[in-house]
């Protein structure tokens, strides 16, 4: 009984240059990347959807965003960003960015905080509007936002030279983002006086990195923030799965192959050489090289086969690494416009308070974090959803651990519980009666992150970038992180650290890296 | 403006620079060298959402002369432990082998959550022989204690969500779409919810009436929460406590607080193009009406918008499936999905409905006609040429791409 009588003939037992583990941002954006070089490439997913976390669901009349907030780095037509650079001219595609409409509104909600500020993007308007709430911080702010330009061109030089930067460049022209390098948020804020309450809004999206801001690199705020400043922030016209869908297409167009449904079980290794791999469908594939959109503590832990093969140091690093924390949303259709409501923007950051160590903290144990980022996305779409009806969905972070004794059938009781409180704290800090006009409701926990991607313990903010462990850290110890002949790593996890952008950009670099390697090995025609 | 910014510039920073990689390397040789083994998270999503169930019938019950209530249980033999949690209005889709073709069906759960649950747990389905006579026909003659059943993992959005919907519902139902409901009703009566359910049951014939007994048991048990109202066409009607005629708005507004109740719908497609129409005479916002989505469309050329010129006709399928190519026939009267199948070609499905989207699959050229009631697509699967076989019809040869199923 259950046996499919024809599961082995539907089986794929071909040998490719390289394949790609999990569809998400990474793989994508690294089997297009090599499907345009001519790499033959399978991209293998376990889940029925390309995009990992990048997606959408139907409910009733409603289509939803499932993770993104805002991506980064897309930029206008005219002035491209390095994710419309990739996606456009070097894949050849062309899709409806939509731009959101101001940074975001941050509301402090503790006792003794009563800060409420909308900040838009665009450094001299960011400058000007802080300098509204913060009076003489100019100076500080406008330091600060030069040093973030620093950064990001020192990270450009350092892409541009391949790893083999002059020190004499670096030293002279990059001096600043050296000696920020390894020092966090708060450190580099205060040295350059920026005051405490222009740090709080200066701050604000520090919920899109995880750590709190004692703990965060500056250098990857840095080169977030200035990005988010100059390219302002887009999202797709039909939510995250058409970008997918999108980039699905094209590495077929492109001569790659995608299976879904199907989970990889086992990266076979040989000496330290990749030499295969093996499914959940009985495929086994004969390749050299395999691009992981899996974190390193999956591929080190569950999928290295024989396991004799993963070196000390590897399991190490898996542990030395602090994993990120993981998701919680809560998805609202509407039956009432956003206009009826009250609301005007489109992101709502809803901190208790800016002490970014006790909210931090308060994602460590199940009661309802006191942090939440929301967005109401017909203000930045306004077609998005039908005529009278709007779309919100708020958004806050766990620490793994909060979630690890719940049973399966408190599970539904626990999510509600929380979601209904997220709720009542939007409605408190806005004023806007939106529980009366809940159509549709679906709520996303850990579980069901973990669920969609089998992301380690359902993470979706993969290593915390600490000044020991960023972008920089993660750059400069690549070749020491090499433990196979033939594995890339991409997505949240490789070395730009996490968020849509980097972990497509990510799979790019991914795929680079193996071409060239295929290229000194004689293995690509 | 460039390095307008002066950052005081100290010895200990640059050190701090060129401290960055033997950090990171000491503190990855002081870490601990264990592989890490617990994933508490992955393990509740796979206890909630195991890729598939293996299932056993541990007894078979008939309710009426028409209805039959199959027990299910773990099967010890095989690798599922204990069963899926489920919220009550949730269905398995269940797996079955018949003339030598693997098809699948989506039925309610109709015993509640709590019993599913301990290593004693079971779920109960419940099916009327009358509704699809292909694989009723089949199951009456080969289900028997013991028989394996392979099932999906408890899916589908027809439950009550206290987030959502009033704390009084009114269900609506007909035939086989009393089986959410009785799922609903034990959960009430054994005091595991506080949802208020009143349930109006249209029936033909007075000897039909599945749980008529086991319902006035519960309403004994929860008398303030859950009142079963039988509504019978037919005449005349002796049974205690029933309704002739019809669910009409009438009869509705008799047994139920309208205004402050959120209505639950479930039956056969022509019980819903009733009740839809009784229930638009309270002009209810969208929000407080759910349905239980239809199941698979019998007669498509009545659809609108079916192209009538088909109606008759078999066109060639291509299928890719991994790396087989196959072709096969497809009427233009039966779902893509249902022609795989009867090539048995095992396609992913779950809800047959257009909801789920398990049976995605892309149209890689040709036409199909998707039933507008039905069409749960994502707005770039349209865009992308991506369609569900379950409520697509062909309407041209077809070639297409099909994911292989999960297990």
């Amino acid at each position: 009984m259950g046996e499919l009588v024809n599961a082995n003939d539907q089986s794929i037992n071909r040998s490719y240059d390289c394949v790609v583990i999990g569809a998400g941002n990474g793989g994508l954006g690294a089997a297009a990347q090599l499907a345009a070089k001519g790499a033959k490439v399978l991209l293998l997913e376990q889940h029925n959807l390309p995009g990992g976390f990048a997606s959408s669901f139907v409910r009733g009349r409603f289509e939803f965003e499932t993770s993104l907030h805002e991506f980064c780095n897309v930029g206008s037509v005219t002035d491209k960003g390095s994710v419309r650079e990739f996606l456009e001219d070097e894949l050849g595609m062309h899709l409806d960015w939509v731009q959101v409409p101001e940074a975001f509104r941050m509301i402090l909600t503790g006792p003794g905080e009563a800060l409420d500020v909308t900040m838009p993007y665009g450094v001299e308007e960011f400058i000007d509007a802080i300098e509204r709430y913060v009076p003489e911080c100019r100076e500080s702010i406008t330091n600060y936002i030069d040093l973030c330009k620093e950064v990001v061109d020192a990270i450009a030089y350092l892409a541009a030279s391949k790893g083999n930067p002059d020190r004499d460049v670096l030293m002279k022209e990059y001096a600043n983002f050296l000696k920020t390098c390894p020092y966090t948020m708060d450190q580099v804020a205060r040295a350059l006086k920026v005051p405490p309450k222009a740090q709080k809004i200066l701050h604000a999206l520090w919920c899109y990195l995880g750590p709190p801001t004692s703990r965060t690199s500056f250098t990857i705020f840095a080169a977030m923030f200035y990005k988010f400043l100059i390219t302002n922030a887009y999202i797709p016209r039909q939510r995250s799965h058409e970008y997918t869908s999108a980039l699905d297409t094209r590495i077929r167009e492109l001569g790659g192959q995608i299976e879904y449904n199907t989970r990889v079980e086992r990266i076979l290794v040989q000496g330290g050489q990749i030499t295969g791999v093996e499914t959940s469908r009985g495929d086994r594939i004969e390749t050299r090289h395999v691009i992981s959109n899996a974190s390193p503590t999956l591929v080190y832990n569950k999928l290295i086969y024989p396991q004799s093969e993963v070196p000390e140091i590897a399991y190490k690093e898996c542990n030395a690494r602090v994993h990120g924390v993981t998701g919680f949303v809560v998805y609202l259709g509407l039956d009432a416009t956003l206009e009826e409501l009250g609301l005007g923007e489109y992101s709502y950051f809803i901190f208790e308070s800016m002490d970014t160590d006790e909210m931090y903290d308060s994602l460590k144990t199940l009661p309802t974090p006191k942090i939440q980022a929301t967005a109401c996305l017909n203000n930045a779409l306004p077609d998005c959803s039908p005529p009278g009806t709007s779309i919100m969905s708020i958004t806050t972070l766990y620490r793994p651990e909060a979630w690890k004794d719940v049973k399966p059938h408190k599970y539904v009781a626990t999510k509600n519980r929380i979601a209904n409180e997220l709720i009542a704290n939007f409605e408190k800090a806005t004023g806007a009666p939106i529980r009366e006009h809940i159509e549709e409701l679906e709520v996303a926990t850990p579980q069901t992150f973990a669920r969609y991607t089998g992301s380690y313990q359902g993470v979706i903010y993969a290593y915390e970038p600490e000044p020991w462990d960023s972008l920089i850290p993660r750059m400069m110890c690549m070749n020491d992180d090499k433990h196979f002949d033939g594995l890339e790593f991409c997505g949240g996890f490789a070395f730009r650290c996490h968020g849509y952008s980097s972990a497509l950009l990510s799979g790019q670099t991914a795929a680079l890296l193996t071409v060239r390697d295929m290229m000194e090995k004689g293995e690509l025609a | 403006m460039k390095n307008r910014v002066s950052v005081r510039w100290h010895l200990w920073d640059l050190l701090a620079f060129r401290r960055l990689v033997p950090n990171r390397k000491k503190r990855i040789a002081r870490a601990s060298s264990e592989p890490l083994t617990r994933d508490p998270i992955n393990e509740l999503a796979r206890q909630l959402h195991p890729d598939r169930l293996c299932l056993t019938i541990a007894e078979i019950r008939d309710e009426t002369k028409t209805t039959r209530t199959f027990k299910l249980v773990a099967d010890p033999d095989s690798d599922t432990r204990s069963l899926a949690y489920f919220r009550a209005g949730q269905y398995l889709s269940l797996r079955a082998h018949v003339n030598g073709a693997t098809v699948t069906r989506p039925y309610s759960i109709s015993s509640a959550p709590f019993e599913a649950l301990g290593k004693d747990g079971f779920y109960e389905i419940t099916i009327r022989q009358v509704e699809d006579g292909f694989l009723t026909g089949h199951i009456w003659e080969h289900w028997h204690v013991g028989t394996q059943i392979e099932s999906s993992d408890p899916a589908g959005f027809f439950y009550h969500e206290p987030l959502r919907d009033r704390q009084a519902i009114v269900g609506l139902a007909g035939g086989s779409g009393i089986t959410p409901f009785r799922s609903m009703a034990r959960e009430i009566a054994h005091g595991k919810s506080d949802l208020k359910l009143t349930l109006m049951y249209g029936s033909s014939d007075e000897e039909d009436i599945p749980f008529y007994d086991e319902f006035k048991e519960l309403e004994r048990k929860a008398p303030d929460q859950f009142k079963a109202v039988h509504v019978l066409s037919c005449e005349p009607v002796s049974l205690e406590g029933c309704e002739q005629g019809f669910i009409t708005a009438a009869l509705i507004e008799k047994h139920a607080d309208v205004e402050t109740s959120s209505f639950f719908v479930c039956g056969p497609p022509l019980m819903y193009q009733f009740v839809e129409k009784e229930l638009a005479t309270f002009n209810l916002p969208p929000k407080r009406i759910r349905r239980e989505v239809l199941g698979e469309v019998k007669d498509v050329a009545q659809l609108p918008g079916f192209p009538s010129n088909v109606v008759g006709k078999t066109f060639t399928l291509k299928v890719h499936i991994g790396d087989v190519t196959t072709e096969i026939p497809a009427r233009a009267d039966e779902t893509v999905l249902v022609a795989m199948e009867r090539a048995n070609l095992a396609p992913p499905s779950k809800c047959r409905s257009g909801e789920c989207g398990f049976c995605r699959s892309r149209l890689v050229q040709g036409e199909v006609y998707v039933n507008q009631e039905q069409d749960g697509r994502r707005a770039a699967d349209r865009q992308f040429n991506y369609f569900h076989p379950c409520s697509s019809w062909p309407i041209t040869d077809l070639e297409i791409h099909v994911p292989r199923s999960v297990d």
